[in-house]
């Protein structure tokens, strides 16, 4: 059996909300003397009684030795409060968890660095607030400065870098410490693809080739994909999915991606879009037939988009149909012929036809773009609709392969 | 099934759970922190680490004129400037002291709220740093205390001085307790921090800084000798002007009521330190 490094019990945090704990003295005071003297729970003078939130209920995990446990959820879900917790930044309110070896979190890149100091000074300093003896520091310092790149001006106060040698060199820091258990919430947020594509790298050569444990909350579903043995989906504080990263992330993105298969906004100035582009109204009709309720491979289906076109400027416009399936896969790309228009309101439609697209759950995204180079306008997974599977005549009922499943006939004949 | 475990979280922290040993291992983290103060309190200055020295000597100018010469109050016969130095450094040292780890939670809540190290390294970082400020003054009043002991007649030293050490323990214990109290309150009370600007200017003037302890009315004199400052204060007198018996009753009182205040913040700031996170 494999060693368990991490072991959450029934991890639960609660925020309080309200009146309370409005960090004013004579509040507080006032609302202890209401509660407890004139014990008066309720109302007095609208003071609002004790109510709190849950970040966090009941959650219990195990992570065991070199594993990469990721964490997804929508924002709010409670991800960065167990981080937190796991972290020891704050306490769980019920709970415990259990632990062996040193952990290290980076919750963000650079954190503690001060700004008067110099590069080498600050990479000493944030290793040590990183957990890192000062002999670590010191055998791998070269590798860092060669890492971040800044070797020229290592004796520079860090107010004097630009962003991104600043960010370099934090990152370089935080990548050359060996914890036991690496902690790694949205890092990758910040900074541009560079950037990004050498933290994941790093990340993937901690997890693999030194067998670190490695908890990791992300945005970023492809690498959660690529990096992750397993995934958790957190939503409103409990943990409602567990698994392999594919399954798992294949089905938290169908629920949180499935809009409807209609949006309409009257208001202008609230709809999505920009100031070239406003989204009126977008819908999936489906043309059933037989009183069929859902859609399966059989049934054609259009896309009805309206929107305002408020360039006003001459210029190509090119409306374009983004067809994705949920796991990432980019299964085709329409678009319209370019030509100008006026502004003011302008419809559009593309239809799929039946016996076209495999048994999948599916998004559309629509791209407008101008003079074919410039992208107005992108408006990412705005319909999403599932294909059922539908058979007939056959003995097969695995899963058909293929992204299409065009009914293109297939005859044999008896020579 | 594992039971062995490094490391527990738990919803509760315990009472009197220092984990001192976990602080041991975080002294790299703790001499940085010393360092980064020192360094970055004097960088884009141009007296740099001079103004150590200067801030005693001007607050000393001062006091002089005003309380020496325009108020006309007593020094119990010993030199002015020698005389104000002791109380100058002492109360300095507890007012930085006690202004560098009260807002420990208010000030941190950016690094405390993304990374975990032993929270008391902060405030033990500031008393470190300003300790290592007051060793310097303290230079200076050695150097301006021999002057006298030379060339004149005026300063007689006696063997107390040897508890010196003692005394500046005492002073740095009494302001880590009370800044731990503290730093918990303000966390969570930040009008606090107005009231205790003025409270602690007041305090000075209730502390021998600018006076002898022999100007006080005998009535007042008990309620006098509570507060902890006054028998450190007048101690470090006595030690090096011989200007009366040490009392030592008084002193043990106060070793007594500042260790009693520094376990109290201690285990208050163990008890609070992850909590407070969540309201700062």
């Amino acid at each position: 059996m494999t060693r368990i490094m991490i072991k959450a019990e029934n991890v639960s945090k609660y925020y309080n909300l309200g009146k309370l704990g409005s960090g004013r003295l004579r509040e507080d005071f006032k609302d202890w003397w209401v509660r407890s003297v004139l014990k008066n729970g309720n109302n007095h003078n609208g003071t609002e009684t004790r109510s709190h939130i849950w970040a966090l209920k009941d959650v219990s995990f195990e992570v065991s030795e070199g594993e990469v446990l990721g964490f997804i959820g929508n924002n709010g879900a409670g991800k960065s409060t167990l981080l937190r917790i796991l972290s020891r930044i704050t306490a769980p309110s019920y709970g415990t968890v259990m632990g062996n070896g040193r952990v290290a979190s980076l919750l963000e890149v650079g954190t503690g660095f001060h700004a008067e100091l110099t590069g080498r000074e600050n990479i000493y300093l944030n290793g040590h607030i990183l957990g890192m003896k000062k002999k670590e520091i010191a055998s791998r310092f070269d590798e860092i400065l060669d890492f971040s790149g800044v070797e020229k001006f290592i004796d520079t106060p860090v107010k004097r870098y630009s962003t991104g040698m600043y960010m370099r060199l934090a990152f370089a820091v935080a990548a050359h410490m060996e914890p036991d258990i690496l902690i790694v919430d949205e890092v990758l947020a910040v900074g541009d693809a560079e950037f990004q594509r050498k933290c994941i790298g790093k990340m993937k050569e901690v997890s693999s080739q030194k067998g670190k444990t490695v908890l990791f909350v992300s945005h970023n579903l492809q690498a959660l994909q690529n990096l992750c043995q397993r995934v958790i989906v957190i939503h409103q504080g409990q943990i409602v999915d567990e698994g392999e990263p594919e399954a798992v992330i294949g089905s938290y993105l169908k629920k949180e991606k499935n809009i409807s298969c209609f949006q309409e906004y009257d208001d202008m100035s609230s709809a999505p879009g920009n100031d070239s582009i406003r989204i009126k109204r977008v819908e999936l009709i489906p043309e059933y037939v037989n009183g069929q309720q859902v859609i399966d491979i059989r049934t054609p289906v259009t896309i009805h988009f309206e929107f305002w076109y408020l360039e006003a400027t001459s210029g190509n416009l090119i409306v374009g149909v983004h067809l994705y399936n949920f796991r990432g896969d980019f299964i085709f790309d329409v678009c319209s012929e370019g030509a100008i228009y006026p502004s003011g309101l302008i419809e559009g439609k593309c239809s799929i036809p039946g016996n076209f697209l495999n048994d999948d759950s599916y998004y559309i995204s629509i791209v407008f773009v101008k003079d074919t180079t410039n992208r107005l306008y992108y408006f990412e997974g705005c319909l999403s609709f599932d294909v059922e599977d539908y058979r007939k005549n056959t003995a097969w009922f695995g899963k058909w392969q293929g992204f299409v499943r065009p009914a293109f006939p297939v005859t044999l004949t008896t020579k | 099934m594992q039971t062995e475990w490094n490391w527990k979280i738990e919803a509760k922290t315990r009472w009197f759970h220092w984990n001192l040993k976990e602080l041991w291992q975080y002294k790299d983290l703790l001499n940085r922190f010393v360092r980064r103060d020192l360094i970055a309190n004097y960088q884009q200055t141009v007296l740099g680490p001079f103004w150590i020295f200067l801030q005693p000597v001007l607050t000393t100018i001062v006091y002089w004129v005003i309380f020496g010469k325009v108020a006309g109050i007593s020094t119990d016969g010993i030199p002015p400037v020698l005389f104000y130095l002791p109380g100058v450094i002492v109360w300095a040292y507890f007012s930085d002291c006690l202004n560098g780890t009260m807002y420990t939670f208010l000030q941190n809540s950016a690094l405390f709220s993304k990374v975990y190290f032993p929270r008391l390294i902060i405030p033990l970082s500031a008393i470190f740093s300003h300790t290592v400020r007051m060793l310097v003054q303290l230079l200076l009043f050695t150097s301006l205390y021999l002057f006298y002991l030379i060339f004149t007649n005026a300063v007689h030293p006696n063997l107390y001085i040897l508890l010196l050490p003692f005394f500046l323990l005492l002073t740095a214990a009494f302001s880590l307790g009370a800044g731990l109290i503290i730093s918990v309150m303000t966390a969570r009370y930040r009008d606090l921090d107005y009231a205790l600007q003025f409270l602690l200017r007041l305090f000075m003037f209730a502390s021998p800084v600018v006076y002898p302890t022999s100007i006080v009315p005998d009535k007042y004199r008990f309620i006098f000798w509570l507060n902890p400052l006054t028998p450190i204060i007048e101690s470090f007198r006595t030690a090096f002007f011989t200007t009366g018996p040490l009392h030592y009753k008084y002193l043990l009182l106060t070793l007594f009521s500042i260790t009693a205040l520094l376990t109290t913040g201690l285990t208050l700031f163990k008890k609070r330190e992850l909590n407070v996170m969540d309201i700062v």
